[in-house]
C-alpha cells in the first residue's frame, strides 16, 4: 500500500487552495445569503482548469487523473468554498460533462466538452423524479422514437444547476415495459421547445447552487442526441456514482480541515472565565472529533479515486461505505463547530452556520444513508 | 498511491491465519493457570518467530512494511485475541525498544531472545500518577559501585506473571530509562494476577521494585531528548489499534454469518432492515478504521509528527468503533452472542482495554486538540 501523492499533485492542491481563497471565497457568504449562483467564480474555475480537469487536453481539459481531480475538490473545501458551488461543479463536470465524454460520439464530445470544460456552458443531469429517487427503475419519464427524433415527456426533480444549465443529460424510459434495461440517456440543449426548468427551489443549505425541476412536455430532440444505445442509460447513471463517491465527497473532507482551523482560531481568541476556551478539554474534544472524522474520511474517498484510476469497475460496497460514513459522520462534526462558536455560530456572521446547513445534504444527496445501508447489506 | 497489498504481504497474512488457527480458543484460556497460558504463549511466539512475524516493523522499516505489519497484526488479533496482545507487548513494545535503543552484548542477547520467541517479555510503564502531562516517573534508579539500584511500583503490567524478562520504565540520571530485570531478581515482586473484565487469556499484574540491583549494562538508555514515554505509548497504541481491528473483523464476521443463516419469520434475519442496516454500519466503521490505521502507520516513517497525530486519531476511532461494532454484533446475535465463547461477547469486553491502554482515548483527544490549537501537549 502507498498513500502518497506525487509532488506535482501536492503542488497543484496548494495552487487550487490559493486560487480559491483569492478568487472565490471572498464572495461566498454574500452569495449564500442572497441564494445566488456565482457565475463569475464558476467561470474562473473553468479558466483555472478545474471544471475540465480530467478531460483530455485536446478537448480543453487538463488531462489529469482521478486522484488529482479529487484533490482539487478537497482543496476547494479546504479553502472555504461553499458546498453550493462545489455541488454545482460536481453536477456540471461529473454528472453531465463526464457522461457525454464517456458515452458520446466524437461529434458530441467535440461539440460539448470544450465549452463545458471552460465553463462557457453549464451542465446538469436529470435522473431523479418526484416519485423516483434512488428507485431509478420506477421513473416515469418516457422517450418515444418518432422517425429521426425522440419525444420526451415527464418531470425531473432535485436537479442541481437545472435553472441555469445550458445542457442537460436526461434519463428517460425508451421501453416503459422494462425496468433498468428500459432506461436511455439523452442530451438536451437549453431552449429546446418543450424543455423548461421550474423556478429555483428554496433550500436549507447549498443555497448558491440552483436546484429545480425539469419539465419535458412533448420535447422533441434529434435522434442523434441519444447517448450510446437505447437501454444503456442505467449503466451510465451508475457510472456517475463513481464520481458521487469520490470527487463529489472530496469537498466535505476539505471542508473539515477548514473547520478545524476556523474553530481552533476562534477557540484561541475567545476568552471565558479568564482564559481562552481552547484551554478547556471539552473544546479540545470537539476539535479532536473534527480532525478524526476528516482523517478517517480522506482515505475512503481516495480509495475510490485510486481504483477508478486503475480502470477497475466500481466496487459498490466500498463506494457505499464511503458515502455512508461521510454522510452520517459529517453532521455531528459541523454541529460541534456551530456549538463551539456559541451564539456567534448561530449567526450568518460566522460561516460555520453555512457549513452546517450545507453539510446537511451529505446524507441525502446522491443516495441517502439508508440507501447506502441497503446496498451494503445486500453486497456483504 | 496504491491501495492494494503486494503478493508477498498476502502470503504473510495467509501464514499468520494458519498459525492463528492453531491457537487455543479464548474461552479455554479464561480459567487457565499461568503455566498453561505461558506454554501456549511460548508456542505461539516460537511459531510466529519462524514465520518472520516478530522481527518485522521494529526498526523503522519502510512505510509499506509498516502497513503490511499492521494488517498482519490485525489478522492475528482477529483469531487469537489474548495471545496477540501478550505476543505484541513482549515483542512489538519491549522488543522494539531493545531493537531501537539497545547497545552492548547483554541488550543484544535480550533483543534476540525476545524476537526469536525464546523469552516472554513485559514492559512495566504505568504508574499511579502518570497523566496527560507525563508527570515525572516515580520509579527511579541510582548508580552505586558500578551497578544500578532501582525502586518503584508499576500497575497493570501485561505478561508480568509469565515474563522471563521485564523492562521497567523509570528515571536514571534524570533521563527516561528502561531497567531490564530478570524475573527472579531480588527485590522484584509480582502481584497475583489482576482479575480483568476482558482479555480472558492474558495475565496482568502489579510490579514492585524494592532496591533491585542490576548491572549498568542492563539499563536501556535511549539518546538524550528521545520522547521515550511518548514512543512507548505510540507503539502500544499501534498494537491496540490492530487489536481493535481484529475485534471488529471477528465480531462483524460472526454477526454477518449468523444473520445470513438464522431465519426468523420465514427469512434470514439479514433481510430485515434493522439487522441489515446495523451490519452496514458495522462494516463501515470497520473499513474506515482499517484505512485510517493503515494510513497512520504509513505516515509515521516520513512524517513522524503528522504520523503520531494520525496514530492518536486512529487509536481513538478504531478502539471506540470496536466497542460499537462488538456491541451491535451482540444485538444481532441475541442470546447466541451473550453466551460466553462468542467472539462478539469477548470483543465487547476486551474493547474497553484498547481504549484505556496506551494513551487513553480521552488523553488522545486532548493531544489532538492541543495540536489543532498549536498548544504544547497537556496545556
Amino acid at each position: 500500500m502507498d498513500f502518497s501523492f506525487s509532488r506535482e499533485q501536492v503542488m497543484f492542491k496548494k495552487e487550487v487552495i490559493r486560487f480559491a481563497k483569492k478568487e472565490i471565497v471572498p464572495r461566498v457568504q454574500e452569495h449564500d445569503l442572497n441564494g445566488e449562483f456565482d457565475f463569475q467564480s464558476f467561470r474562473k474555475m473553468g479558466d483555472f482548469g478545474i471544471l475540465g480537469l480530467h478531460f483530455p487536453e485536446e478537448l480543453g481539459g487538463g488531462g489529469a487523473d482521478v486522484v488529482t481531480t479529487v484533490l482539487a475538490g478537497e482543496a476547494l473545501g479546504e479553502a472555504g468554498v461553499d458546498g453550493g458551488l462545489t455541488l454545482a461543479y460536481g453536477a456540471h463536470s461529473f454528472l453531465c460533462a463526464d457522461t457525454i465524454f464517456r458515452h458520446g460520439t466524437d461529434a458530441q464530445r467535440q461539440h460539448y466538452i470544450p465549452k463545458l470544460a471552460s465553463g462557457e456552458w453549464i451542465g446538469c443531469m436529470g435522473l431523479s423524479e418526484p416519485d423516483a429517487g434512488s428507485d431509478v427503475a420506477s421513473m416515469s419519464t418516457t422517450a418515444t422514437r418518432q422517425g429521426d427524433t425522440y419525444v420526451l415527456n415527464g418531470t425531473k426533480m432535485w436537479i442541481t444547476n437545472g435553472p441555469i444549465a445550458d445542457v442537460a443529460v436526461v434519463y428517460a424510459k425508451t421501453d416503459p415495459d422494462q425496468q433498468h434495461a428500459g432506461i436511455s440517456a439523452f442530451i438536451i440543449d437549453k431552449g429546446t421547445p418543450g424543455f423548461s426548468a421550474g423556478p429555483p427551489l428554496l433550500k436549507m443549505g447549498v443555497r448558491t447552487s440552483k436546484t429545480s425541476e425539469l419539465v419535458l412536455n412533448n420535447c422533441v430532440i434529434p435522434a442523434e442526441n441519444l447517448l450510446g444505445n437505447e437501454g444503456e442509460g442505467f449503466l451510465m447513471a451508475m457510472q456517475t456514482v463513481e464520481w458521487d463517491r469520490s470527487a463529489l465527497l472530496a469537498p466535505f473532507v476539505g471542508s473539515t480541515t477548514y473547520l478545524v482551523k476556523k474553530c481552533a482560531d476562534y477557540a484561541k481568541g475567545r476568552v471565558q472565565f479568564g482564559k481562552p476556551i481552547g484551554h478547556y478539554q471539552a473544546i479540545k474534544r470537539k476539535l479532536a472529533d473534527m480532525r478524526i472524522f476528516g482523517e478517517a474520511a480522506r482515505a475512503l474517498v481516495y480509495r475510490i479515486a485510486w481504483c477508478k484510476d486503475q480502470g477497475r469497475p466500481l466496487n459498490h460496497l466500498e463506494a457505499a461505505v464511503a458515502k455512508l460514513f461521510i454522510g452520517d459522520w459529517s453532521l455531528p462534526v459541523t454541529n460541534d463547530a456551530v456549538t463551539l462558536h456559541g451564539g456567534y455560530g448561530y449567526t450568518h456572521e460566522f460561516d460555520v452556520e453555512r457549513i452546517f446547513r450545507d453539510t446537511r445534504l451529505a446524507p441525502i444527496g446522491g443516495g441517502t444513508s439508508e440507501v447506502q445501508k441497503m446496498i451494503i447489506s445486500r453486497l456483504m | 498511491m496504491n491501495y492494494d497489498f503486494s503478493e508477498e504481504a498476502e502470503k504473510l497474512f495467509e501464514a499468520i491465519r494458519s498459525i492463528a488457527a492453531t491457537a487455543p480458543a479464548e474461552e479455554d484460556l479464561a480459567g487457565a493457570t499461568v503455566d498453561t497460558i505461558s506454554a501456549a504463549l511460548r508456542e505461539m511466539l516460537k511459531t510466529l518467530a519462524g514465520a518472520g512475524y516478530l522481527q518485522d516493523g521494529l526498526a523503522g522499516d519502510a512505510s509499506e512494511s509498516a502497513v503490511n505489519q499492521m494488517a498482519a497484526m490485525e489478522t492475528l488479533a482477529g483469531q487469537a485475541r489474548s495471545l496477540f496482545l501478550a505476543v505484541e507487548m513482549s515483542t512489538r513494545v519491549l522488543g522494539r525498544a531493545l531493537a531501537r535503543w539497545g547497545t552492548g552484548a547483554t541488550q543484544e542477547q535480550w533483543r534476540e531472545g525476545l524476537l526469536q520467541g525464546q523469552w516472554i517479555g513485559a514492559l512495566a510503564l504505568s504508574e499511579e500518577a502518570m497523566n496527560v502531562q507525563n508527570d515525572p516517573l516515580a520509579t527511579v534508579g541510582s548508580r552505586k559501585d558500578g551497578r544500578v539500584v532501582v525502586s518503584g511500583g508499576k500497575h497493570y503490567v501485561i505478561n508480568a506473571p509469565l515474563a522471563d524478562k521485564i523492562g521497567v520504565v523509570g528515571l536514571l540520571d534524570d533521563r527516561p530509562a528502561i531497567f531490564m530485570l530478570d524475573a527472579g531478581t531480588e527485590g522484584l515482586s509480582i502481584s497475583e494476577p489482576v482479575p480483568t473484565m476482558g482479555y480472558d487469556g492474558i495475565r496482568m499484574a502489579d510490579v514492585t521494585l524494592d532496591a533491585c540491583v542490576l548491572p549498568e549494562e542492563n539499563v536501556l538508555l535511549p539518546p538524550e531528548g528521545t520522547p521515550v514515554l511518548d514512543l512507548l505509548r505510540q507503539w502500544e497504541n499501534e498494537v491496540l489499534m490492530a487489536a481493535a481491528l481484529g475485534m471488529m473483523q471477528a465480531a462483524f464476521a460472526e454477526a454477518r454469518d449468523f444473520a445470513k443463516s438464522h431465519r426468523s419469520g420465514g427469512k434470514p434475519v439479514i433481510a430485515y432492515q434493522e439487522v441489515g442496516f446495523k451490519l452496514s454500519e458495522m462494516l463501515t466503521l470497520y473499513q474506515t478504521a482499517q484505512l485510517l490505521a493503515y494510513r497512520a502507520v504509513w505516515t509515521l516513517k516520513d512524517q513522524p509528527k503528522e504520523g503520531a497525530a494520525l496514530i492518536w486519531c486512529a487509536k481513538v476511532f478504531a478502539t471506540e468503533a470496536a466497542e460499537r461494532v462488538a456491541g451491535d454484533a451482540l444485538r444481532i446475535l441475541a442470546g447466541q452472542g451473550y453466551r460466553a465463547g462468542s467472539a462478539s461477547e469477548s470483543a465487547y469486553r476486551a474493547a474497553k482495554w484498547t481504549q484505556i491502554g496506551g494513551i487513553s482515548t480521552e488523553i488522545a483527544r486532548v493531544r489532538i486538540g492541543d495540536q489543532a490549537l498549536g498548544y504544547a501537549p497537556g496545556r
